[in-house]
């Protein structure tokens, strides 16, 4: 066996170990990388602009915890944007698990710095199961399907809630998705009602929603860190995403070379091994 | 030129004397009118969809051949139990990590009906780890069945299929641990997978085991392409319990499907010349739903 | 009589699902979808049950004859019923029940569940490195079109690749976001997604027909 063939059996465990280290070094020495803005960040930005001061928005939490790195970034910076533009926000989740109590700590986190009341500028309507069930179930009635808040509030007592029965009251939605989710609220809420929205999403889902934003079915999208580090620049809040993009960064110059050393000695390998033969 | 441009405008003409039609006071959306007349173009496509299959269906049912192109994920499947029996290993089925009401799901619950037969019929142990309680019930029904019909029903246990954690990634290290230990001859994941699909099929390729997959996940698939000997991709995973089956009247249906998707390229294709003319508007209103 | 009756509910469900959407809200037909769709959220919350005594039963029973690594299996139980049972109780009680900020359900879930999900996200990064070295390779024309692709898109991604990208003539990034992800992946995307589409529409059919039937085990 010579040297390439070694290599191309290597432990995987080394390789484990090199990733480690991609990901802890630039947290120890940060590297301040400029970051371009694409057209679908930019797009999600101008739209959240677009929307007039003071509507009602919906802000979907539709990510696990596990998902934290790449999408929480995007729902602070969506509460900046909508919080300084005094828009009514309404969030939500689709995930039984977290998604309802990461909703309630992140808004109720950012509502402190603007000064916003519960009820009258926020409101989390918590989960309910069956996510197909739920948002068609809106379209007609919003109280139908959450008769209370997350913690048990009964809407009417809601001020906010008390003027937006449906789907029809709602200026703008931000989907912030880790999972199929976004789909629907596609082929339902927008094909069905026709409500604008955005979607956040993880970098493996991206690619896959880029034809909903050239259809105009998505009015902008924020693909994983990148896209997160993107509208933080955007609305003039660089954070958790700006710093993270040092290590996404150098994970990605491993994976490279990684991918290059295996087929250098995939085809070295192979030659050493044909020669051995003859 | 000045012949197909013709054409295209007596095409679009067409197009619009419908929507007219469709719009007119005959068929007026009034506030007291019950009809949504707005969706009478998905009205359509329902009808046209559900005729083909049907018609499709029954001449299937006729005993008229039907040709199915060759699934190699699929026609491994057996001979892949086949290999978990020599090896006296079990075998894991996955059927995704989604509810049941997603139809990826179901379709996986169909799937693992076929493997339990297998399964059944070579003695070999089956472990089928469930995210969610009603895939557990559905599973379990299916399972059961499966091992009754191949008359080995005092070999069914009711474990076989076990709901093991609400969450992602409990579920995913539980059944990556299960690999690590058991290491199963052979891991099917049929359904609809998200993040853990690397982690499952990682794992399993680090056990040895031989994988088959399937799911309608576009985002997921170069994960299992990469990480398995077979990958099921979009609708194959929908057309496997009918491959599987080899039954006539479930491959009609998959022909009925291949002929609207055949009726779709055709309507992208217009729509994109009659774009390229200025005509799209009109022609994109049409497919427009509300 | 079992395989009658289910499929005579699937086919009811479907049947109103679908005739309910041409129908105006507001209406006895229209208004059936709501109707349903409420009852599926209760059926749905019922279920949850199920899956709470199906994992108590197969942990118990194993902890009950002593099988390989049973001991674990105490610390699943206990760890199902320390989540559940006070996040169900009443936070009059006590400010640790319910499962405001504060109660135990909040603390497992922020200081135990929540980094112990993205831990098991995390390892993601590493299996996907390992994997790309291992199966990354240049066997074909069409291999190698991936892996040129997959290295100059994961470039893009990161302000150092694009940095590099824009020392060569040209725009790259443009032109890897306008043909690459907004042409070519788009196409394929589109063509899955249709693919699958028609395929799911096309089971639902035969789902609610009763001609599929392998999910109840029959067929």
């Amino acid at each position: 066996m010579n040297f390439w063939e070694k290599m191309e059996k290597m432990d995987r465990r080394w390789v484990y170990l090199m990733v480690g280290l991609s990901v802890i070094l630039p947290f120890i020495f940060p590297l301040d990388l400029p970051i371009s803005i694409t057209p679908e960040a930019q797009s999600v930005f101008d739209e959240v602009e677009k929307i007039p001061d003071g509507s009602t928005v919906m802000l979907v939490f539709d990510y696990y915890p596990s998902t934290i790195a790449e999408c929480e970034p995007m729902a602070i910076a969506a509460l900046h944007h909508f919080f300084r533009k005094n828009c009514k926000v309404i969030t939500l989740s689709n995930i039984p698990l977290g998604g309802p109590s990461m909703a309630e700590a992140v808004t109720r986190d950012m509502a402190e710095k603007y000064n916003k009341v519960y009820g009258v500028d926020f409101v989390n309507l918590g989960y309910k199961y069956g996510y197909v069930a739920v948002l068609s179930g809106m379209g007609q009635s919003i109280k139908s399907i959450f008769p209370t808040d997350n913690s048990g509030t009964p809407l009417e007592e809601l001020p906010l809630m008390t003027n937006v029965p449906n789907y029809d009251s709602v200026a703008f939605i931000f989907e912030i998705a880790d999972n199929a989710t976004a789909d629907y609220w596609v082929s339902i809420v927008y094909a069905q009602y026709g409500v604008p929205m955005v979607c956040g999403t993880t970098a493996v889902s991206a690619p896959k929603y880029y034809s909903f934003v050239a259809s105009g079915q998505f009015k902008g999208l924020l693909g994983g860190m990148k896209g997160a580090a993107e509208y933080e620049q955007l609305v003039g809040h660089n954070a958790a995403a700006v710093t993270g993009m040092s290590a996404q960064s150098l994970v990605h110059l491993l994976i490279i070379f990684l991918v290059i050393l295996g087929n250098i000695s995939f085809f070295l390998g192979r030659k050493g091994h044909k020669k051995e033969l003859v | 030129m000045q012949n197909l441009t013709k054409q295209l405008k007596t095409t679009v003409l067409y197009g619009i004397i419908l929507q007219k039609i469709l719009t007119s006071s005959a068929f007026a959306q009034t506030n007291d009118s019950i009809f949504r007349v707005d969706r009478i173009n998905a009205l359509i496509l329902v009808v046209v969809f559900s005729t083909t299959i049907l018609l499709y269906t029954r001449w299937a049912r006729q005993g008229k051949p039907l040709f199915l192109r060759k699934i190699p994920g699929l026609d491994a499947v057996e001979e892949a139990v086949g290999r978990a029996t020599e090896m006296g290993r079990p075998v894991l089925f996955v059927p995704g990590i989604a509810e049941l009401d997603e139809i990826e799901t179901i379709a996986g619950i169909s799937i693992l009906g076929r493997v339990a037969k297998i399964t059944a019929q070579y003695e070999t142990p089956l472990n089928v780890p469930v995210r969610y309680p009603l895939v557990l019930a559905a599973g379990q029904e299916v399972v059961e069945q499966a091992y009754i019909e191949a008359g080995k029903k005092d070999l069914y246990d009711k474990d076989t299929v076990r709901y093991v954690a609400g969450e992602q990634f409990a579920f995913t290290a539980t059944v990556n641990g299960y690999m690590m230990r058991e290491r199963p001859a052979t891991n099917i994941y049929m359904g609809a997978f998200f993040a853990e699909s690397l982690l499952l099929a990682e794992t399993g390729n680090a056990a040895g085991s031989i994988q088959i997959a399937g799911t309608a996940r576009p985002e997921q698939l170069p994960f299992f392409i990469a990480a398995c000997d077979y990958t099921l991709m979009g609708e194959e995973l929908y057309a496997a319990s009918a491959y599987l089956s080899k039954e006539p009247v479930m491959t009609g249906g998959l022909k009925g499907q291949d002929f609207i998707k055949i009726l779709i390229t055709i309507c992208i294709l217009l729509g994109v010349i009659l774009v390229m003319f200025g005509f799209g508007k009109e022609f994109i209103s049409l497919f427009q739903s509300v | 009589m079992r395989t009658t009756v289910p499929v005579l509910i699937a086919f009811i469900s479907g049947i109103v699902l679908v005739v309910s959407f041409f129908f105006r809200k507001g209406t006895w037909l229209g208004d059936l979808e709501q109707e349903f769709t409420v009852w599926l959220t209760i059926v749905g919350g019922f279920t949850l049950l199920l899956g709470v005594v199906s994992i108590t039963r197969v942990n118990w029973t194993a902890v009950k004859r002593k099988k390989e690594g049973w001991k674990y299996k105490i610390l699943t139980l206990i760890a199902i019923f320390a989540m559940a049972i006070p996040s169900v109780l009443s936070p009059d009680w006590s400010p640790l029940f319910g499962r405001a900020e504060g109660s135990i359900y909040d603390w497992l879930f922020q200081y135990q569940m929540s980094p112990m999900m993205a831990t098991m996200f995390a390892t993601l990064a590493f299996y996907i490195a390992s994997a790309a070295f291992r199966a990354f390779r240049a066997r074909s024309l069409e291999a190698t079109l991936l892996l040129v692709t997959a290295t100059l898109i994961m470039l893009w991604r990161i302000p150092m690749g694009e940095w590099f990208l824009n020392l060569f003539p040209g725009d790259i990034p443009y032109l890897l976001n306008t043909y690459i992800m907004g042409g070519i992946n788009m196409a394929v995307q589109r063509g899955i997604i249709i693919g699958a589409a028609l395929g799911a529409a096309s089971m639902s059919l035969r789902i609610i027909l009763g001609i599929e039937r392998t999910y109840m085990g029959k067929g």
